[in-house]
């Protein structure tokens, strides 16, 4: 059992082809939460962010299970795969440990303000669970990232503004940051995390003071990214305690409605 | 509870940080280019965000270097050191020794006993790479003991290997910016393996448990602290030294030991 505190709010289980990785499996997943001081995680695995829900949670939900309700999960809603994944979505949808949906428009390869997404937001409406997608900035070396531009999703915030929707990294590192910051104050259901390499100089002490600071979790990305990476940015940051304690911990249980106490 | 659970993880990573004695390889002044989040640092600032991010010294270097012109950073580094109070010293940025360029650049005047290391911009300068190309770049530099250092964006991984062979004298800093180095981490680790004189800076270098492997497969004398400042924040590097599962003695290699000792070799 851990003895943790943390909540990293953004992290990825299984093996992946794109860069070397040796640690992935579950067991490296939680030694890499235990050397954080991490208690509980949101996990996504490669395989159902690659190819949607319709791949099977079902290993998700075992792993919430085999890691002693330590590791809840989304399901991701692959626009290519629509039917396939709310079919796996509706299975899910009353499983322990399942707590939103998961949307990657630049993996897909579909605007994030396509029609195609209200599917998946109203399927988290009706049923009381987040949305967690990757968002980032226009590049210039990686075009795909344009499907994912903050400013996207804001057709559906506004058919659903009940459902909570985390903004994966924050919008990125380039002008989508300014989207994802205005969107944050806008919307009383949007959120940042922080997870993945926007390592900015100085991003807590920014964040904090440009959105509310209810609106920041953190997360590490693992295993692209080490989450202690993340975690002496927090801690070291020049923020109060009790706003490292919301960013660390609180917030994730209250946008997640996970059942931590 | 957890707040003070906070309070105490907080002040634990200050006082090891201190002790570590952290040395920057990756500092840089000058407008950064390709990141319209990041803030230039005026040189008089300097040392106040260092201080502020526990750095005692290191080597800075400028985005004109890059920019502009190797002359153009090469001036201005030294200008803008001028008068620092830190331990602080310069990148110049490089080019092949022939045809011969005019200005302060490496092997065409007399280098400044403030330049510790050189670095070099193959493929935003247009050259390649290759021996017959860099290669007389390499011997100056290994006559001097002067380090090479070069962004993984920069270099093709085949020319890296065929020069790190080549010239095994020569202490190469391979850099992770300015993207992931994640995906390159297959060549690169082969590289370090059959190059003992290359070594790894680490301000992009957070994939899982990367640190303890490099420290295990290669050695901790082989990773060297950069923060890529403004760019990037120095905490997140530092964290990875902070809270890498190994003996304090090889963080204090990777904190600064490391980047102290190649300093201090060059010839002067």
């Amino acid at each position: 059992m851990s003895n943790g505190f943390f909540i990293d709010a953004h992290l990825h289980i299984g093996h992946i082809g794109a860069f070397f990785a040796p640690l992935v499996q579950q067991k490296d997943l939680l030694l890499a939460m235990d050397n954080a001081g991490i208690s509980h995680s949101i996990c996504m695995d490669h395989l159902t962010v690659f190819e949607g829900a319709g791949a099977g949670l079902e290993p998700l939900r075992d792993l919430f299970e085999t890691s002693g309700r330590r590791v809840y999960y989304l399901g991701t809603f692959d626009p290519r795969r629509a039917s396939a994944c709310v079919d796996a979505l509706k299975q899910a949808k009353d499983w322990p440990g399942f707590v939103g949906l998961k949307l990657h428009p630049s993996m897909h390869g579909v605007p994030a303000d396509d029609p195609v997404y209200e599917q998946a937001w109203r399927f988290a409406a009706d049923h009381n669970l987040a949305i967690m997608s990757h968002s980032w900035s226009a590049s210039s070396y990686n075009p795909v990232q344009f499907l994912s531009t903050p400013e996207r999703f804001e057709v559906q915030i506004r058919k659903f503004p009940q459902v909570h929707f985390v903004l994966g990294h924050a919008g990125g590192r380039g002008t989508g940051r300014h989207d994802a910051v205005r969107m944050a104050n806008e919307y009383p259901c949007v959120y940042l995390d922080i997870a993945g390499d926007i390592f900015d100089y100085r991003l807590l002490e920014k964040l904090v003071q440009s959105v509310p600071v209810e609106k920041i979790l953190y997360g590490s990305d693992f295993p692209w990214m080490d989450p202690r990476s993340r975690l002496s940015h927090v801690l070291l940051a020049d923020i109060e305690d009790s706003i490292k304690g919301k960013i660390l911990r609180g917030n994730a249980i209250r946008v997640y409605r996970l059942g931590v106490s | 509870m957890l707040e003070e659970r906070i309070r105490r993880m907080t002040q634990e990573r200050l006082e090891l940080a201190k002790k570590l004695g952290f040395w920057d390889c990756n500092v840089w002044l000058g407008r950064p280019e390709g990141f319209p989040l990041a803030e230039e640092i005026p040189p008089e600032r300097l040392s106040e965000v260092l201080d502020e991010r526990l750095i005692t010294g290191g080597l800075v270097s400028h985005w004109r270097g890059k920019t502009v012109s190797p002359q153009q950073g090469n001036e201005s580094v030294l200008q803008d050191l001028r008068g620092q109070s830190k331990a602080l010293f310069a990148v110049w940025t490089g080019l092949p020794l022939f045809p011969s360029e005019l200005g302060p650049v490496p092997g065409s005047t007399e280098t400044p006993k403030e330049v510790r290391g050189v670095r070099i911009f193959p493929k935003s300068h247009h050259f390649p790479m290759t021996d017959w190309c860099v290669g007389s770049l390499c011997e100056w530099l290994i006559d001097r003991r002067m380090p090479l250092f070069i962004w993984h964006t920069e270099l093709d991984w085949p020319s890296m290997y065929q020069i790190a062979k080549t010239f095994p004298a020569l202490s190469i800093v391979i850099e992770t910016q300015v993207q992931k180095i994640l995906y390159h981490t297959r060549p690169l680790f082969l590289l370090m393996r059959d190059c003992r004189n290359v070594l790894v800076e680490l301000s992009n270098f957070v994939g899982q448990g990367f640190v303890e492997y490099a420290a295990r497969e290669f050695g901790a004398h082989r990773l060297i602290f950069g923060s890529f400042l403004p760019v990037n924040d120095p905490l997140v590097a530092m964290g990875m030294i902070l809270d890498a599962e190994i003996p304090e003695e090889q963080k204090a290699l990777m904190a600064g030991g490391n980047l102290r000792r190649l300093a201090n070799e060059v010839r002067k």
